[in-house]
């Protein structure tokens, strides 16, 4: 069913004129248009407020587009109704920050809940997951290395352990894309490492496309397979990591930033 | 889903705009300033008694004094002379920029200080307020006779006061029991973070301004309602206690589900979750332990309105309180007041104590 191979040029994803104004007046996103692939690890950089987080939020449909085409598998998402947008949420999905696991459930019951997209209300009410939906949710936690810790409160676990736990969550889904809004920036540089290493293990193992937004220009390097830059709400680079160059990130970042470096 | 509300915020705003705050300062200043033009007006005119109650012309005239009040208040602001309104209203912006000046060199010092005398000369006038009465020798000896009374109670009244107390700790009892799990669904319908689409709007207005009217009649209201409904008695106090619970405490589970965390809930709706899921996934169990502590002080509460409620009919020791207390059997009364008095000082404890055990 899924594509294992990273370099197909089969589009999975493709965004056009993408407007998101707030209702305040912020002009979030102004006519972002790009093509997302199947199997890539997609970068998204830009200084802060450059409108990262509203973007990937448009794409599962947490905010709501002001106008513009988003086309998931050939099929627009922006007219669906609520069970569809649901649908969409399921094979589109996302993790955060601040990692958003539920604080006094179990690790393993952190992960089942992204089985909820496909358990009828009532079953889900009493906990009543199906064996099989088990057996992904310890499958994937063995995955992100952390199956020892099942039974563990999901908020005793550290910055790092939690977010390898979201990304479990994620792909009990079975998505074809995670939507990662800036995984590690409240980790340290070794933690950060890890949860990357993670993120690519699940783009080339699992060939799941991901789209990921990150501040730092080395991660970037080492884990993009294509980047794109947003600032003010407009695309200003698209191409390979490497092609970003001092000119480049001047452009990027505004003229005087400097470069910091993560090991 | 989430461009109602933005949509609500908007039309708001239009509206009001800048001007929300001189509103409520006009607003405010009218009535404080048209109140001190009526007890003036009062002061000068005697007005008797039969005067006193035409109540259509008098609230005429009150108005007109508040009219006078908000158009004093618009000119003062507008001269830049700040009223108490506009201290308090004025915008977050004003304030942060607050310029440091002699108090007494203010308008809104001087109305503070008017209105806080002006109101205390009326306190005392309007509830006769009277040394002399307190050291009235005769009254003096009766409330004398009534604290021996009181002091040596009559024990032979134990048993029956003993009985009592458990029906008023059992009419507590059910009526928090049965409020918690109608406030339980009601309070998600009341909360703003849930009810985000134009069609649950209303119904979470509709809701909020319900709760709002049910507990703003006291219980003790409720209780006299019931209790010419279905009877001098316990049922009485309880259904009446049990309406208040269910206002209180849905409006108390409501604020405590909009101050959650948004997190979870966007961790738990990007799954592909449903709202029901949502709801029970990343909002309850962030919910529950406060939901408790508040379920246990509610009916800490309970007990000591139960005792309240039964004195106009609402059964359990409330009632056989008001029977000794029109009998003017002191010693009776006393071991009554003793029984409540203990009671109320053990539950108070041991819910303080298992709230403090949930945080
Ligand atoms: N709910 C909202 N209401 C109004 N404006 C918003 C809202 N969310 C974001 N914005 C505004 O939209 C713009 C883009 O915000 P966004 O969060 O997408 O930026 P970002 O690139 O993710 O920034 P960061 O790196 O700080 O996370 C900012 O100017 C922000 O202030
Ligand atoms: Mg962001």
């Amino acid at each position: 069913m899924i594509n294992r191979n990273p370099n197909s040029n089969e589009t999975l994803l493709s965004i056009k004129d993408l407007v998101k104004t707030y209702p305040n007046g912020t002009q979030a996103l102004k006519e972002v248009s790009f093509e997302v692939r199947r199997g890539e690890f997609l970068v998204v950089i830009g200084l802060s407020g450059s409108g990262k987080s509203t973007l990937l939020r448009c794409l599962n449909r947490l905010n709501d587009p002001t106008s513009g085409e988003i086309t998931f598998n050939g099929k627009s998402t922006l007219d669906l109704k609520p069970a569809e947008v649901r649908n969409l949420r399921k094979k589109v999905a996302m993790i955060f920050q601040h990692f958003n696991l539920v604080p006094r459930h179990t690790v393993l019951s952190n992960v089942l809940m992204g089985r909820l997209g496909d358990t009828p209300s009532l079953k889900s009410l009493f906990g009543m997951f199906s064996a099989p939906d088990y057996q992904k949710a310890r499958e994937y936690l063995n995955l992100v290395g952390i199956a020892e810790k099942e039974k563990m409160r999901a908020d005793q676990l550290s910055g790092g352990q939690q977010q390898r736990v979201a990304i479990a969550r994620a792909l009990t889904q079975q998505p074809e894309i995670l939507l990662a809004d800036e995984p590690v920036a409240s980790l340290d540089p070794a933690t950060c490492h890890t949860v990357m290493d993670y993120l690519k293990k699940v783009n080339q193992e699992l060939g799941i496309t991901i789209i990921c937004n990150l501040h730092f220009l080395s991660l970037v390097r080492q884990y993009a397979t294509r980047v794109i830059a947003l600032k003010a709400g407009e695309i200003v680079f698209e191409g390979s990591p490497t092609e970003i160059t001092d000119d480049w990130f001047a452009r990027i970042y505004g003229h005087g930033a400097r470069e910091v470096h993560i090991n | 889903m989430a461009t109602a509300p933005e949509k609500f915020i908007l039309i708001k705003k239009g509206f009001w705009g800048m001007k929300a705050s001189l509103v409520k300062t006009t607003f405010f200043d009218g009535l404080v300033l048209g109140y001190l033009l009526v007890v003036v007006l009062i002061a000068i005119l005697h007005p008797s008694d039969e005067q006193m109650l035409e109540l259509s012309k008098n609230t005429l005239i009150f108005l007109s004094c508040c009219l006078v009040g908000a158009g004093a208040s618009f000119l003062l602001n507008f001269f830049k002379l700040k009223t108490l309104g506009e201290l308090i209203f004025e915008d977050a912006e004003a304030k942060a920029n607050l310029v440091s000046e002699s108090w007494y060199k203010t308008v809104w010092a001087w109305e503070l200080i008017v209105f806080l005398v002006t109101t205390l000369i009326v306190g005392v006038k309007i509830t006769q307020f009277s040394v002399f009465e307190l050291m009235d020798q005769q009254g003096f000896q009766g409330a004398i006779r009534l604290f021996q009374g009181l002091m040596s109670p009559n024990f032979d009244l134990l048993p029956r006061a003993v009985l009592n107390i458990i029906v008023t700790i059992f009419m507590a009892f059910m009526a928090t029991a049965l409020a918690i799990p109608i406030a339980f669904v009601l309070c998600f319908f009341c909360a703003k973070n849930i009810m985000k689409t134009p069609g649950a709007f209303v119904i979470y207005m509709g809701l909020r301004t319900l709760l709002n009217i049910m507990r703003s009649i006291e219980a003790l209201i409720w209780a006299i309602i019931f209790s010419v409904w279905v009877g001098i008695g316990p049922f009485a106090g309880m259904m009446a206690l049990m309406i208040h619970s269910i206002a209180s405490l849905a409006k108390q589970y409501s604020e405590i589900v909009e101050s959650v965390n948004e997190g979870p809930i966007e961790g738990i709706v990007s799954t592909g979750a449903n709202k029901l899921q949502t709801i029970w996934f990343a909002i309850v169990p962030q919910v529950v332990l406060p939901f408790i502590s508040f379920t246990v002080y509610r009916w800490d509460i309970n007990i000591r309105m139960a005792t309240i409620v039964g004195l106009v009919g609402g059964g359990g020791i409330g009632t056989l309180l008001i029977q000794f207390q029109g009998q003017a059997m002191w010693p009776e009364v006393g071991t009554i007041i003793l029984v409540i008095a203990f009671v109320v000082w053990f539950m108070d404890t041991a819910s303080a104590y298992l709230r403090e055990a949930l945080k």
